[in-house]
């Protein structure tokens, strides 16, 4: 019966949500056409919404940013998969060896903070100008944050949870797979979200700087040729691909155990 | 017949870089079908001492016979029921009480079986898809015990488990575990810090002195069941325990105090 009551709630919720994110869009939109029209900065500076518009038809039109899009997502993903997969791996090591994950996690909040950009020029002198010099950038700026994640997620889970399952014959591989994961899950998901952010910030500044294609690269073009046009289409496609994924992967995961948990029944 | 034997237990406790010793050499004699209740003030040891039993804990010297074999690790034969409940958020409730008997090996149709049973037996049945938040404290302590009884313990260990009840709950759960402990003939360890719940559940009740703790006394309840919480004539055993436990409080106080 209280199940109901919720998921009722948050469809209505959701559509408030909608309707206030329009609403906001529209407002936003409207500010801008305004500043246009006051014509504080030259159109090739500043062009108005409706010349955005066009410019995305353009780059739609000429294949280049679908091109970017596809080249870049398959970069991401390439990369996030080796950080996830190391990361993990490392985290879990550092658990193993009590004195490996001290002395590493004393370094987490270097490594956390440490810009992704000041990865490129390292990357390049290292590996070179072309795709695995860009992964090398997106791999170094997300995976300290899986590896610091698993650490820290495995290390606070209640010890009661351990007790009880250990009292009921639960140990090795079956302790690790059916109480350590899931009990440390919740927090594991804010790794992974946040690796992500970090991954996306950097794979867009390594293309910026380092790729011939892209989206990263379809920005600097505009920038090279002048068109404000394409920089800010480029920068709206971004924009909405961070949040399409983050909403529609991650949040739906974290929102599927939070809700499984009973995480979101505090008032 | 003697279930468990606890021979000697001392523990000491790492405090502040000082040694405090916990567990002065605790000597108890478990019988089959036994259902003793180990009462102290709060903080005495007698929490550590149940760990300890579980296998969750080592002693500093002594040991635990089950059955006349020496345990030192946990096992399933010897299951817990946490203050707590200390049930696993990520499952349902079936699938919490399934979770022994999946770390067991058990099939799942078996397991299905077995959990239903228990879960019939707390009646809980309609909550079996229910996620562990949307049940009340009570309920929530009857999974606890659902669960640990699918394990069929040998011995089955419950650790305060009532404290964080309401009064209304706590008296019928002490009934209905009565009735279970009549039905099943398990051999429980039950440790509170409730006389009265001790006299309602226990055949012997002992005391524990306050740190370093050791058995100060211990009493045989023989009264019918399933006694109730209201019951007068269970107030003489609460007030010899009491006697002997208000010297303990009085202690465990000054010791905080400290």
């Amino acid at each position: 019966m209280s199940k109901k009551i919720i998921s009722k709630k948050t469809s209505h919720g959701s559509f408030d949500d909608a309707a206030n994110a329009a609403l906001f869009l529209a407002v936003f939109i409207g500010v801008w056409q305004v500043v246009f029209m006051l014509g504080i900065w030259p159109k090739i500076s500043l062009p108005s919404p409706l010349m955005v518009a066009e410019s995305f038809v353009k780059i739609i039109w000429n294949h280049s940013l679908p091109v970017s899009i596809g080249v870049t997502l398959a970069r991401l993903v390439a990369a996030f998969a080796i950080s996830i997969s190391l990361g993990t791996l490392i985290g879990l090591a550092m658990i193993k060896f009590k004195g490996f994950g001290k002395t590493l996690s004393s370094f987490s909040a270097g490594l956390l903070s440490f810009p992704s950009i000041a990865w490129v020029p390292f990357s390049i002198l290292l590996i070179g100008f072309n795709d695995f010099g860009i992964l090398f950038v997106v791999v170094m700026s997300s995976i300290f944050s899986i590896m610091i994640s698993t650490y820290s997620s495995i290390r606070n889970i209640p010890p009661i949870y351990l007790d009880a399952a250990k009292n009921m014959g639960a140990k090795g591989f079956y302790l690790f797979r059916h109480v350590t994961i899931p009990a440390a899950t919740p927090s594991l998901i804010i790794g992974i979200r946040q690796a992500w952010s970090f991954a996306w910030h950097a794979i867009i500044g390594a293309e910026i700087l380092m790729s011939i294609v892209g989206l990263g690269h379809i920005l600097s073009v505009g920038r090279d040729f002048l068109d404000m046009g394409q920089v800010i289409a480029s920068m709206i496609t971004i924009f909405a691909i961070g949040l399409l994924v983050d909403r529609l992967l991650l949040f739906k995961l974290d929102e599927r155990v939070r809700r499984k948990w009973g995480l979101d029944h505090h008032r | 017949m003697t279930k468990l034997q606890a021979k000697n237990i001392v523990k000491h406790f790492d405090h502040n870089g000082n040694s405090v010793l916990a567990l002065d050499g605790i000597n108890l004699n478990v019988e089959e079908g036994d259902f003793i209740c180990i009462v102290g003030p709060s903080g005495c040891g007698k929490s550590t001492f149940l760990n300890i039993v579980a296998g969750l804990e080592t002693p500093d010297s002594g040991e635990i016979l089950l059955n006349g074999n020496k345990i030192s690790t946990p096992g399933p034969d010897r299951t817990m029921v946490f203050q707590e409940g200390a049930l696993f958020p990520w499952l349902k409730v079936i699938d919490n009480v399934e979770f022994g008997l999946k770390m067991a090996g058990i099939p799942k149709d078996e397991r299905r079986q077995i959990s239903e049973r228990y879960l019939d037996m707390m009646q809980l049945t309609k909550f079996a898809d229910s996620y562990i938040y949307q049940l009340s404290t009570g309920m929530k302590q009857r999974v606890a015990i659902a669960r640990a009884l699918a394990m069929d313990p040998e011995i089955l260990l419950m650790d305060e488990p009532f404290a964080a009840l309401d009064f209304q709950t706590r008296d019928l759960l002490l009934v209905e575990l009565q009735l279970i402990w009549e039905r099943t003939k398990k051999t429980i360890i039950f440790v509170t810090h409730n006389i009265s719940e001790s006299v309602i559940l226990g055949n012997r009740v002992v005391v524990f002195k306050n740190r370093p703790a050791k058995i100060k006394k211990e009493f045989v309840i023989d009264y019918r069941r399933p006694r109730l919480a209201e019951d007068e004539n269970l107030q003489k055993y609460y007030h010899q325990i009491l006697e002997e436990l208000k010297s303990e409080v009085m202690a465990r106080i000054k010791d905080e105090n400290l």
